[in-house]
């Protein structure tokens, strides 16, 4: 009963996290490449959201099979959510390249209310409902029950997690990130459009948000223009507890947030998670500033 | 740094003569009507359909002839965002605008720091949805509450438990907003008088989403009956999708807050045989159909679940400055409390406290709709 | 027909005039050098070509097409590679992929081909190790191109430089001070490797103090003071110009 208990906890645990590291490896990845904290990157996650029951349930009036529309719904937001991110950062954050560091912070958090209100006048205030029907189902055994949907996340969000690596650490598009993130100036000078990898790194990261914002809708079952906010921060408290601006150390720390908030809340109270999930964050920075993977292990800076 | 302020310092000056300008125009005997509810935030939803209620009640007004001396009535909306603080300056802002009364606000946390701002101008304020008990017990002259209070849903919800579903246990969770905690806490205090026994009594955020943990506590303690008060439909309907999800089998039951179309339309099948706790509005009666009508041609939309009692809130005060002839809010009190007439939600019949009692009906979620259940006044099903 | 024009550049910064009217070219097989004292401005001449910097008038052109202006990819794409006087390897990474980097303006492969591993990208990927392997055998790192560059002895790290220079595919090669820190047998060492490179069909433009080195293999030297040329010509001309001697001497 108790081991039980916590099985169904870890569960718990590790779908929520796979959701936040998700969300994490966007901060940390504009981070690692611009030193800018993107304030409006929570934004991007709802709208892959929106995105997502918009043609979800489009393509399920035109009578497509529910995971055909589910598939093609997911790379057709991803997508979206990579152009919405690359004219964000066109538009509010190239500009102000030389600037100072808190004109961008600035400008990310104006950009931030104002996708958050285009969301709210676009999409109206009410909650948008996801179709759930083919998400329904899951296992039991006992007091353990594991829905299709967290299998669902897991798994995407794992094999979104290995292609993210395969990109970096394998592609050459992954080497220019990794060279820009190091030394703007001479990746310039080897031949690397800055400007051009900066767009993809917002585009990855958002397109990874996006997908976190329709299997949150999908899980949860509905979408609210406001629902970047929260997991926003809490994907940021992640890439910080990991070591901002490094790729492997945003998806243990969205992990830790995740696993922390749900056994606080399963073993303590669900009043205090934010609590412990903020306590474990302060505590590690305490004793390790740069974040768990960060400082000398910062070969996997993006 | 030095052009942003500089910026800042013309934005401030365009402000102030903006507002000038406002000043300027002197209303030419206009009724001026402030809403305050969130427009904006995790509750835009109901504050929506609270200003939307007070909208349509004063257009429905002006068509059936106005108010003698006034040549139009104007709404003036305010959003609180359910943040105590905001609530605060929205009074302020419908003080500089010369409202005379206000129907609001949403949560009982923005209603009443706002109501203790207004109480200072004399302003007569009218709330269609704040049910904590302290709205009407802190001696405020023009606090009016069109809506029931929580001291008599949490009683009769435990009675429901008690009476007709024969609860023996109960895991109550609340997301800790003045209402929704408060209602907790009398719901838990009138279950133990009841015999009934509280299991665990946690707590979520506003704002997560996520309720995995809880709800494997839930189904853990296996109660007879998971009682979820929190302050929006929305994540009424993620508590009770994750539930049934994780296989609690427990009755669902929720309160005024959570009862709203769009808790059926996201939770859809897990949501059917839920109970909630809300006014009893008779849809059959005439009252309330032409108020439907009326709505939905003018609104093109439902009503929610507050857009009855925003829309006779509004009405009520209508009604008082008409009778008295003028916006003194002494008089206008005085013609509230003499109001007694059939709304959209309910009969209203102001009491000198500025309550207007309270009639909760149990509803239950069958068929995609509330049907209404069990009347807690009659203590019979319908 | 690798050639390298300066046609009257200037840069000023603010007040300072950095550059004064600087014109010279690096014709097909040569080896230039660039000499003068500290702060004459030679490296500006380097950050002016790759376009670091932009000129404030004047141009460069290269191959007959204006250069000037364009970013310092750009630049690079048409076949101007660069080293830097202080290190500037990318030290989180091995030597193989501080080469593989380079090869980023020789290939196309986008995000989406990448992540699916198609068999186009397959290929690419090849190509790239191949080139950079080469590059790297050239300059005798073939045994250490799995190690992190910050890992590597400082000869390695100048030889990986240049290295890294080369895997980009140039036709014209900027060095900046390569023998700075090297022994006198590195310094042989790294004149040789130089004749190997023009061996190739790259012609080199090159800052260096290290005079033996300058007199050793250059077929031209562009002496720099202040901003402005003083001399222009064959090395032994050069070592008995008197305005090059007075330059350094009065230094």
């Amino acid at each position: 009963m108790d081991f039980e208990f916590f099985i169904q906890q870890l569960i718990n645990g590790i779908t929520l996290g796979g959701v936040y590291a998700l969300i994490a490896l966007g901060y940390t990845m504009v981070y690692g490449i611009i030193q800018l904290i993107n304030f409006a990157h929570g934004e991007f996650f709802a709208a892959g959201g929106y995105m997502g029951v918009i043609l979800i349930s489009y393509l399920a009036s035109q009578g497509l099979h529910p995971y055909a529309c589910l598939a093609i719904a997911l790379v057709l937001a991803m997508g979206y959510c990579a152009l919405l991110a690359m004219a964000v950062e066109q538009l509010a954050y190239k500009p102000l390249r030389n600037a100072s560091r808190l004109a961008a912070l600035l400008s990310a958090l104006g950009m931030s209310i104002f996708l958050q209100n285009g969301l709210m006048l676009t999409q109206g205030v009410y909650d948008k409902a996801y179709p759930t029907e083919i998400t329904s189902g899951g296992f039991h055994w006992g007091l353990i029950s594991v829905s299709y949907m967290q299998i669902f996340i897991v798994a995407l969000t794992a094999s979104l997690l290995v292609g993210l690596n395969v990109l970096v650490f394998k592609t050459r598009i992954g080497r220019a990130m990794r060279a820009t993130a190091q030394d703007k100036v001479m990746s310039a000078l080897v031949g690397i459009n800055s400007n051009r990898i900066i767009a993809v790194t917002f585009a990855i990261g958002a397109g990874l948000a996006a997908a976190a914002g329709i299997m949150v809708g999908l899980y949860y079952g509905s979408v609210s223009y406001t629902m970047g906010f929260v997991p926003g921060i809490k994907a940021f408290a992640a890439a910080v507890l990991g070591g901002i601006g490094n790729i492997t150390g945003a998806m243990i720390g969205g992990l830790i947030i995740g696993m922390v908030e749900i056994f606080a809340a399963g073993y303590i109270s669900g009043e205090y998670k934010d609590v412990f999930a903020f306590i474990i964050l302060i505590g590690v920075l305490y004793f390790k500033p740069t974040g768990i993977m960060g400082e000398n292990v910062d070969d996997t800076r993006v | 740094m030095k052009r942003l302020l500089v910026l800042a310092v013309a934005l401030a000056a365009l402000g102030l003569f903006l507002a000038g300008c406002g000043e300027e125009k002197k209303a030419d005997q206009v009724l001026k009507l402030g809403t305050m509810s969130p427009l904006t935030g995790p509750y835009a939803a109901d504050g929506n359909d609270i200003r939307q209620g007070a909208e349509i009640a004063a257009e429905v007004f002006m068509e059936a002839g106005g108010i003698p001396g006034y040549s139009n009535i104007e709404v003036i909306p305010q959003d609180t965002a359910c943040d105590p603080k905001q609530a605060v300056a929205a009074a302020n802002k419908l003080i500089n605008e010369k409202v005379t009364g206000v129907v609001g606000a949403y949560c009982s946390s923005s209603t009443i720091p706002a109501s203790e701002t207004l109480a200072e101008e004399n302003i007569i304020m009218l709330t269609p949805a704040s049910t904590n008990p302290k709205v009407t017990e802190r001696g405020l002259p023009y606090m009016f509450r069109t809506c029931g209070r929580d001291d008599h849903q949490a009683p009769a919800a435990v009675k429901f438990m008690k009476d007709v579903e024969g609860v023996k246990t109960i895991f109550i969770v609340d997301d800790k907003t003045t209402y929704s905690q408060g209602l907790a806490e009398g719901v838990a205090m009138a279950a133990k008088e009841a015999g009934i026994e509280v299991l665990e009594h946690d707590h979520v955020n506003q704002g997560d989403k996520d309720y995995s943990a809880v709800l494997t506590k839930v189904k853990a303690a296996n109660p007879d009956l998971f009682y979820i008060s929190l302050q929006n439909s929305a994540t009424g309907a993620l508590m009770v999708i994750q539930a049934r999800r994780m296989g609690v089998t427990a009755i669902l039951m929720g309160q005024d807050a959570v009862y709203h179309p769009k808790l059926i339309e996201i939770a859809k099948g897990d949501a059917e045989g839920m109970f909630c706790t809300f006014g009893a509005i008779d849809k059959d009666a005439p009252s309330y159909k032409e108020f439907l009508t009326k709505y939905k041609a003018k609104s093109g939309n439902e009503p929610g679940a507050y857009s009855a009692y925003s829309f006779d809130s509004a009405t009520a005060y209508l009604m008082a400055v008409k009778a008295a002839g003028t916006t003194d809010p002494v008089k206008v009190r005085d013609e509230l409390l003499k109001l007694d007439f059939t709304g959209a939600s309910k009969h209203i019949k102001y009491q000198e406290n500025g309550d207007s009692g309270s009639n909760y009906t149990v509803y239950k979620i069958q068929d995609g709709t509330f049907t209404p259940y069990w009347n807690s006044l009659t203590g019979e099903k319908y | 027909m690798a050639n390298l024009i300066l046609d009257d550049i200037c840069v000023r910064f603010g007040g300072l005039q950095a550059l004064t009217d600087v014109a010279f070219t690096v014709n097909e097989g040569e080896v230039v050098g660039l000499i003068g004292p500290n702060g004459a401005g030679k490296t500006t001449v380097f950050n002016v070509i790759t376009g670091v910097y932009k000129a404030s008038s004047g141009k460069v052109s290269y191959d007959g097409t204006t250069i000037t202006g364009l970013r310092p990819y750009q630049v690079l794409s048409m076949g101007v590679a660069r080293t830097f006087q202080n290190i500037r390897l990318f030290q989180n990474m091995t030597a193989l992929e501080n080469c593989m980097v380079a090869q980023h303006s020789r290939s196309r492969t986008g995000v989406v081909g990448a992540v699916l591993r198609s068999p186009g990208q397959r290929r690419e990927e090849a190509k790239i190790i191949e080139e950079s392997r080469r590059a790297l055998e050239f300059m005798g790192l073939g045994k250490v191109m799995d190690e992190v560059a910050s890992n590597l002895p400082y000869g390695h790290q100048r030889r990986l430089e240049i290295a890294r220079a080369l895997a980009s595919e140039p036709k014209t090669i900027l060095l900046d001070e390569p023998a700075a820190g090297l022994n006198p047998a590195e310094s042989m060492e790294l004149m040789r490797d130089i004749g190997r490179i023009t061996e190739l069909g790259i012609n080199v433009l090159m800052v260096e103090h290290d005079m033996k080195v300058v007199m050793g293999i250059c077929n031209r030297i562009v002496v720099l003071d202040h901003g402005v040329m003083i001399a222009e010509g064959l090395p032994e001309d050069i070592q008995r110009n008197p305005d090059v001697i007075e330059a350094y001497l009065g230094q």
